[in-house]
């Protein structure tokens, strides 16, 4: 107890110091946070939005069809038959990759080259455009992702639950259905996102 | 240094309003699709797992499935109240950090409810399996957890209004 309470007057002695010894600023020269963003090129934003919405999407899909094909694979060891009505779930996988490769693909013909100006920095319209296209890059790329791994999961159940009761496909297919409109939120939501974008007025 | 509630678009600060509108509109949807997505897939295969020995009741246990959509759609709705912000020039800081408190209200809450409509469905729809009298049980259970995501969804939709 003895030492914690030293080390605890040590942290406390080196914060004071710190507080004290801040070197004397000049009036009005303060750096905020609203610098970083002045700082940083739209053209970061808007091409990682980009790359966001289809590398995250591709993973969600590439989630799915690992987690359904080998539930697959190996239920129909058994099963045979299950095997090309399940691959349904594959699809619905794969749309989540669809899904993010035209999200991507509009993204990147809305970014246009625009002039920087020392004394003005970026233009007006450029700031918003590239933090526009950044966030329905992720908004597509997350929820693609998210969608692919839920619809992977029900879509390795149904496998399993079609190779003992073929009557059971159809509905749990539902289920799948009701996890693929989860990805088609994000890439509403992107295109409306992106729609909007200008990048130069 | 601009003033917090001056236009976003001074281009001394980079339009930073912007950015945090934007942060608000994707949480709001992406968390909200986490908490679905949870659901929808533990709910899922719960329903899959009871329907191999009980097939006649499948089609009513996909109910904890459909109120996990729901809770996606609840993030959807402020997403699309929060975009038309993102791009706009004389968007203020209020507005922007509004728009962000929204989104996270939408998200967070969404992403719980979703979360716990997962959990309560698969082992309420195991259970429907075994013993049907369970089933009015578990359908009071998860509208408890749904209206978590309707709190948010409130809260979102104050927040949206205000700034």
């Amino acid at each position: 107890a003895a030492m914690a309470a030293g080390r605890v007057a040590r942290w406390a002695a080196a914060g004071a110091l710190m507080a004290l010894a801040q070197p004397a600023r000049a009036e009005g020269s303060e750096v905020d946070y609203k610098d970083v963003f002045a700082a940083v090129s739209p053209y970061m934003w808007a091409y990682l939005g980009a790359a966001l919405s289809i590398g995250l999407s591709v993973t969600g899909a590439a989630w799915g069809i690992f987690v359904t094909g080998s539930s697959l694979l190996g239920a129909s060891i058994k099963a045979p038959r299950i095997t090309s009505k399940n691959l349904i779930s594959v699809i619905f996988c794969e749309a989540a990759a669809i899904y993010g490769v035209i999200v991507a693909i509009i993204l990147s013909t809305k970014i246009e080259p625009v002039e920087y100006s020392d004394t003005e920095g970026w233009p007006r319209g450029a700031m918003a455009a590239g933090y526009g296209i950044f966030g329905s890059g992720i908004t597509c790329g997350l929820s693609n992702l998210i969608c692919g791994m839920c619809v992977g999961i029900v879509g390795s159940s149904c496998a399993l639950a079609d190779a003992q009761n073929a009557s059971l496909f159809v509905k749990i297919l539902v289920v799948e259905i009701f996890g693929s409109a989860l990805g088609l939120f994000g890439v509403i939501v992107g295109i409306i996102m992106a729609g909007n974008v200008r990048f130069s007025t | 240094m601009a003033d917090p509630e001056s236009s976003g678009m001074n281009n001394a600060d980079g339009g930073a309003a912007n950015f945090f509108a934007a942060m608000g509109c994707a949480s709001a949807l992406v968390f909200a699709n986490m908490g679905a997505a949870y659901g929808t897939a533990k709910s899922g295969v719960g329903v899959a797992s009871m329907g191999v020995i009980r097939p006649e009741l499948v089609m009513r246990s996909i109910i904890p499935v459909v109120m996990a959509g729901v809770i996606g759609i609840y993030g959807l709705i402020i997403a699309v109240v929060i975009v038309a912000d993102v791009t706009n020039p004389d968007l203020t800081y209020a507005k922007g950090f509004a728009d962000l408190g929204a989104g996270l209200a939408v998200g967070l809450s969404g992403l719980a409810a979703g979360m716990a409509i997962g959990i309560v469905g698969d082992a309420g729809v195991r259970a429907t399996a075994q013993q049907p009298k369970l089933f009015v049980g578990m359908i009071l259970i998860l509208i408890f957890a749904e209206a978590l995501g309707l709190y948010g969804l409130i809260v979102g939709l104050i927040l949206t209004s205000q700034g």
